[in-house]
């Protein structure tokens, strides 16, 4: 059955998405579970297949049998293995934890919803996976429009706010599209490793340049790299709690994997960037990428807006890791996928438990939470600790590699935006935890209960136990991180890749 | 902010024209598109397959994995329109309009009040207009023939240009057809959205199915030699009808999706009466 891993990841979860959306018809109390065990069947079969990739290096699945590059072929390498555990077990985890959200939130939709959400993590496993440059659009496509429709479902603006992204997110498939026909057209395949064979003569032509350029460019727009970013926060802010958590934390850094496999295996490291020298300016970007997303986030005086411009700055992260061009930097990038995926859910996971019990996530709407919803601020104590760096969450170990990256290539422009933003977290951070610690809680009733302690009104425990298994996976993930890195993100890396 | 706009638009149009200078001539024969994987196609298609159609067999044998996810894109297209759009409504408010099916008397019901059950009278929209007869009668006849086209085109995509998308599309657009020349209710009742909506991922199954089948045979996703046993056929004829099983599920899955996506957006997301 090991054999089968590569399929049945993204299988089983296409199947019961399809099951959902009928069973919503006949017994909508079947939805729930039907989607739980298909993402933990999708997350068991993730994490073999990483334990496999571990053991015996690339996988190679052929789909309907035939050989690349006539059919289609999954390539599971160390990368992608990695970024495929993240996103089902990220998926998993919160699927359990939203369900008195969803209930909440969006009555008497709740079956198509979960099918669209397992709709969702298939695309995002058909991305990861896949080794197909034409197929990755499609899973894309399969990702985005289930990702607008569950954006969609959120408060009054929300539809606006998803038209908006709707656009940009078409635009930056297109771009890719694109970019994939531009590569069709000057090598005649659509397989990723069989382009990256044909390709070496080529790099001279400006067709293969500009395929690069609109590829990566649009997958910026998806990711939403700092000019390109506007449509993210209200895309997020607005939408529903089980969809921002799990959009979040996982759309931006899908796609920050999708660029990483186009520089390393695609295009490969020789071309980006030794032929191309595009990557100070790159860099360059990402610092003001990293700036920008933490004075937006300073302005901002709404907790959920708040996080997703630290998200936009997260993005500046990893892209300038990346176009670092060096091991460490690289590590740093593919570690923060995985980091900045916990801590983004952890965070917004925090924010729907504080949407299911306030409505409001405003920072007037916080005082005295500590009090309301201690476990829950517990869990956001731990995230903030990870979002500015502090050993021994997990954001420190990859903030460590980003920075020894950036100062090993003397980009320190790039060192001086991570602390700069790290600071800036402290502060943002900080605030919002002060706010809920020291200030009362806003009592419409009069002044006369003050002094008395704010009845307890927690979020229910199936909210919080998802919580604390995240919260505690930051903490984990920081004390196994030097595994990561020797085990596999080491072997992620292209040896010719210093 | 409009020039600024122009400006990237004409800059991002030079640098796609600028790169085409790189490409091959158009038709080229010595192109890479045309070399480096059109010989294999054209010549071991009809051995690998026994399909005639090299198209047909590219789209759902050599290339099937994308087409199974094209398909769930039209799935998920219709979900995202009924999860945003659709209204569950008990009762619309207001009064409702009934006709009498032997005088054409209309019945005017105010809110609130039943009108006894009866097969008498027939509920008519709140705009109602009496229908063309000869709009009526003319789509009456033509509506069983583009069916049959419909069919024909799925059936005959191994041969011709055609297959599940083309042929779904045309079972789709007789309903519709149906729903414009008489009424919605009228194609409502044809086919209740339940029966749509359930159809609707049923095809994507039909689909994803076999090629689910075909793992537990022990073969990979998707292939179809591995049905050999269970067609008994050789394997080769085996991949055909695995083409044409999931055709049938590709022309389930946009059929209903259309009628799906017509009948939330005309009825304004209540699917009672539309255009």
């Amino acid at each position: 059955m090991s054999q089968q891993y590569p399929a049945l990841l993204i299988i089983v979860p296409l199947l019961s998405a399809l099951l959902i959306s009928i069973t919503g018809w006949i017994n909508k109390r079947l939805c729930f579970p039907i989607a739980v065990a298909a993402l933990a069947v999708s997350a068991y079969s993730c994490i073999g297949l990483l334990l496999r990739v571990v053991d015996e290096g690339v996988i190679v699945y052929r789909l309907g049998g035939w050989d690349p590059p006539m059919g289609i072929a999954y390539y599971v390498d160390h990368l992608n293995a990695l970024v495929l555990v993240v996103v089902s077990v990220v998926a998993l985890i919160n699927l359990i934890g939203s369900k008195k959200s969803i209930e909440l939130e969006m009555p008497g939709k709740t079956a198509p919803f979960y099918a669209l959400y397992v709709l969702q993590v298939t695309g995002l496993l058909g991305v990861v996976v896949t080794g197909d440059a034409f197929n990755l659009y499609v899973l894309l496509e399969i990702t985005a429009l289930s990702g607008y429709a569950m954006l969609a479902m959120g408060d009054d603006r929300a539809p606006l706010s998803t038209l908006n992204y709707l656009y940009i997110g078409t635009i930056g498939a297109c771009f890719y599209l694109l970019g994939v026909g531009y590569l069709y057209i000057v090598t005649g395949s659509l397989n990723m490793v069989d382009i990256a064979n044909i390709l070496p003569p080529l790099y001279e032509s400006k067709a293969v340049l500009a395929a690069f350029i609109i590829c990566l460019v649009g997958v910026w727009l998806k990711m939403a790299f700092f000019p390109l970013h506007a449509w993210l926060p209200n895309a997020y802010t607005h939408a529903p709690s089980a969809a921002s958590s799990l959009i979040a934390p996982l759309v931006t850094k899908v796609m920050i994997y999708v660029m990483i496999r186009l520089i390393l295996t695609v295009f490969t490291p020789e071309f980006t960037f030794n032929i191309l020298a595009i990557s100070e300016p790159i860099v360059w970007l990402a610092v003001v990428a990293i700036f920008m997303g933490a004075i937006l986030a300073l302005a901002e005086r709404n907790l959920k807006k708040m996080l997703t411009y630290i998200i936009v700055a997260e993005v500046g992260y990893m892209v300038g890791g990346a176009w670092l061009g060096n091991r460490l930097g690289m590590t740093g990038a593919i570690l923060h996928i995985v980091n900045d995926a916990l801590m983004t859910l952890c965070a917004f996971m925090v924010v729907s438990n504080v949407a299911y019990k306030l409505k409001g996530y405003a920072f007037d709407d916080l005082k005295g939470l500590f009090r309301k919803m201690p476990f829950t601020m517990g869990a956001f104590v731990v995230a903030a600790l990870s979002m500015i760096g502090v050993p021994p969450t997990c954001g420190f170990f990859s903030k460590w590699y980003l920075i020894s990256g950036a100062i090993q290539s003397g980009q320190y422009a790039f060192m001086v935006a991570l602390l700069f933003s790290s600071l800036v977290n402290v502060v943002l951070f900080f605030r919002v935890i002060e706010i809920c610690f020291y200030e009362p809680f806003s009592d419409h009733h009069g002044h006369g209960h003050d002094h008395h302690a704010e009845p307890m009104a927690e979020a229910p425990v199936s909210m919080l136990v998802p919580l604390y298994v995240v919260a505690g996976g930051l903490i984990l993930v920081g004390i196994y991180t030097s595994d990561i890195v020797n085990y596999v993100i080491e072997f992620a890396i292209p040896k010719s890749i210093l | 902010m409009k020039i600024i706009g122009l400006i990237i638009a004409i800059l991002t149009g030079v640098l796609l024209l600028s790169a085409t200078a790189d490409f091959p001539i158009f038709g080229d024969p010595d192109s890479p598109a045309s070399t480096h994987l059109s010989p294999y196609y054209i010549e071991k298609t009809m051995e690998d397959t026994s399909v005639p159609n090299i198209v047909t067999a590219v789209l759902a044998d050599y290339r099937g994995y994308d087409t199974m996810y094209e398909t769930a894109v039209i799935f998920t297209a219709g979900l995202a329109c009924f999860i945003i759009l659709r209204i569950f409504v008990r009762e619309e408010p207001g009064d409702r309009l009934y006709r009498h099916v032997l005088t054409g008397v209309t019945v005017r019901v105010k809110e609130g009040a039943k009108l006894p059950p009866s097969d008498d009278f027939e509920r008519i929209d709140t705009m109602w207009t009496p229908p063309d007869l000869i709009i009526k009668t003319v789509c009456r006849l033509l509506i069983p023939f583009i069916q049959l086209f419909g069919l024909y085109v799925i059936a005959h995509g191994h041969h011709s240009p055609g297959g599940g998308f083309q042929g779904g599309v045309i079972l789709g657009a007789s309903i519709i057809l149906l729903a414009i020349s008489t009424d919605l209710r009228t194609a409502v009742q044809r086919m209740r959205e339940k029966v749509d909506a359930i159809l609707c991922p049923v095809g994507v199954i039909i689909y994803a199915g076999t090629g689910a089948l075909c793992i537990l045979f022990g073969f990979n996703f998707l292939d179809y030699s591995a049905l050999a046993p269970l067609l008994h056929v050789d394997p080769i004829t085996a991949r055909s009808h695995g083409i044409l099983i999931v055709e049938i599920g590709v022309g389930i899955a946009v059929m209903c999706t259309m009628i799906w996506i017509y009948n939330i957006l005309s009825s304004g997301g209540k699917y009672d009466e539309g255009l």
